[in-house]
């Protein structure tokens, strides 16, 4: 196996009740990497990331999936999470009366003890805290108040990155991280996540819109369409999608 | 941290009732088991009063807001208290009131918005586990104009426990320019069952007033965000329910009884 390779998706089917949504995903991504994920509305896109996750609002039909060489699909949803994947949510789930940063603290703690490390010390927790939330600019305040309640659009997105920049996964998907950003929030979320890249972790984003690879330059460009990739490309597919959309490529590949 | 200890250590002064005006409130005023007490709040003072059942008493509490005077009340039972709670509310006075059940009790609000201007908040959670019965009363009477009135009930049923909310908003005929909500969000678990039925009655006609009830299992959109952040399930429910719980115990003004009772809540839950 190539050791650097850290996902590898091989003939993925995925089902919601009977409507078969993802029908046979192939993908593979290596430590260092950045890959996009576009396509039209309802292809499937924010479907391949919940069940990487390991929601169970989806049953998986047949295919493979291999995490750092292991089978991700046998492993409950914290565990993933523990061994480094994370998922950015389109719609952050607010959770009343939850502070995030006791939130936070049980989620880290959490990741140590996986890896064998002590729980973290309280003061250098506040220091982590600080210093991650400066990287998307998150108002320092918002730690201190209940899990993205009463934040702003913006500010669940930012919470997001903040949250990816404290567990700093191996495998982060980022699931249309910039829906309903402003240019400037944009810009912050954007350049936040390449910050936090590094030549031994990957990230995918699933993104409508080239502007965001603007920031986060991609080394592959997905195509999804109708549950399946259909094109794969570099990072001037998005620019070219941008400009002509999507039919060109549905009208060649569809089946 | 117990009760007894906050007094001890000082934090909070024993109080038997009577009138206010003569009291030092420099520190929160508590009362252990009242049998049956009368509080006059006529003091220009802010007043932070705490009510602690321990025993399983039947308990009568009257209060009466003087013109003008801000009272916060947190009523605590942490045994099978049978208790009544009737309180008196004079023109542009303000009550603000955090009630925590976490034991099978059962426990009756009467407010009586008097005079013009007069505000009340009560934040009410009952916590029923095991075999447990739970029961809030809650009954806010608009007698004159221009009152303001908010209550927001939460409650948890778990085990094969039951937890009941019975609330009534009165307006009465004069009571014109009258401002009322009252909410109840309620989460059953495990065979726990919740009765809850909020009531209007109302007899003015220029009036705001808006009820409801939700009852409702966990989230399980909050439940999968906890686990992929690596927490597992069972923690992500506790602290489901935790979060919920503190919604209503964070309202409370006095630091220490906050914290005494996210723990025993937290306590109550990791028995669950």
């Amino acid at each position: 196996m190539d050791n650097n390779m850290l996902l590898s998706v091989k003939n993925l089917h995925a089902s919601v009740g009977d409507k078969e949504i993802l029908r046979g995903i192939n993908l593979e991504v290596k430590a260092g990497e950045v890959h996009a994920i576009m396509g039209p509305n309802g292809s499937g896109k924010s479907t391949l990331a919940s069940v990487l996750a390991g929601s169970d609002k989806f049953t998986v039909t047949s295919g493979e999936v291999a995490y750092k060489g292991e089978n991700l699909l046998a492993m409950p949803i914290e565990e993933r999470a523990r061994r480094g994947l994370f998922l950015g949510f389109q719609y952050p789930v607010e959770i009343p009366g939850v502070s995030m940063a006791n939130f936070m603290k049980l989620a880290v703690n959490e990741k140590r003890t996986f890896e064998g490390k002590e729980p973290i010390g309280a003061s250098e927790f506040l220091r982590m805290m600080r210093e991650k939330s400066a990287i998307v600019e998150l108002d320092a305040k918002l730690t201190s108040r209940a899990v993205n309640e009463g934040f702003s659009g913006g500010e669940k997105k930012k919470n997001e990155i903040f949250q990816m920049a404290m567990l700093e996964p191996s495998l982060a998907i980022l699931d249309e991280t910039d829906s309903g950003l402003d240019i400037d929030a944009l810009r912050i979320v954007a350049t936040g996540v390449t910050k936090l890249h590094r030549p031994d972790n990957a990230t995918v984003v699933i993104t409508h819109y080239q502007r965001l690879l603007d920031y986060i330059v991609p080394d592959v460009v997905h195509v999804l369409y109708h549950g399946r990739i259909i094109y794969s490309g570099d990072k001037s597919l998005a620019l070219k999608l941008e400009k002509e959309g999507y039919d060109w490529l549905i009208n060649e590949y569809k089946d | 941290m117990d009760i007894d200890k906050l007094i001890a250590d000082g934090i909070l002064r024993p109080f038997a009732g009577g009138s206010l005006s003569r009291t030092d409130l420099s520190r929160p005023l508590v009362v252990l088991n009242p049998r049956k007490i009368a509080i006059e709040a006529d003091t220009s003072e802010q007043v932070r009063l705490v009510i602690v059942h321990t025993e399983p008493n039947e308990a009568a509490i009257d209060l009466s807001l003087a013109a003008g005077v801000q009272v916060t009340l947190t009523e605590i039972c942490l045994a099978g208290t049978f208790t009544e709670v009737r309180i008196r509310q004079a023109e542009q006075s303000s009550c603000r009131i955090v009630a925590v059940q976490l034991h099978g009790a059962n426990t009756a609000y009467r407010i009586d918005l008097a005079e013009h201007g007069a505000e009340n908040d009560i934040a009410a959670l009952f916590l029923a586990t095991d075999s447990e019965h739970c029961v809030v009363n809650l009954s806010t009477n608009h007698l004159v104009s221009q009152c303001t009135s908010r209550a927001l009930v939460k409650g948890i049923a778990a085990g094969r426990a039951t937890g009941e909310f019975r609330g009534l908003v009165y307006v009465a005929p004069d009571a014109q320019q009258t401002d009322a909500q009252q909410q109840s969000r309620n989460i059953e678990l495990g065979e726990g069952h919740i009765i809850a039925m909020p009531q209007l009655e109302i007899y003015a006609d220029d009036v705001r007033c808006s009820h409801g009830a939700t009852v409702g299992q966990l989230a399980d959109e909050a439940i999968f965000y906890m686990r992929q952040r690596g927490l597992s399930e069972d923690d992500a429910r506790r602290l489901q329910i935790e979060g919920f719980a503190n919604d209503i115990v964070n309202r409370c003004d006095i630091a220490e009884i906050r914290e005494f009772l996210a723990t025993a809540i937290a306590e109550q839950l990791q028995k669950l």
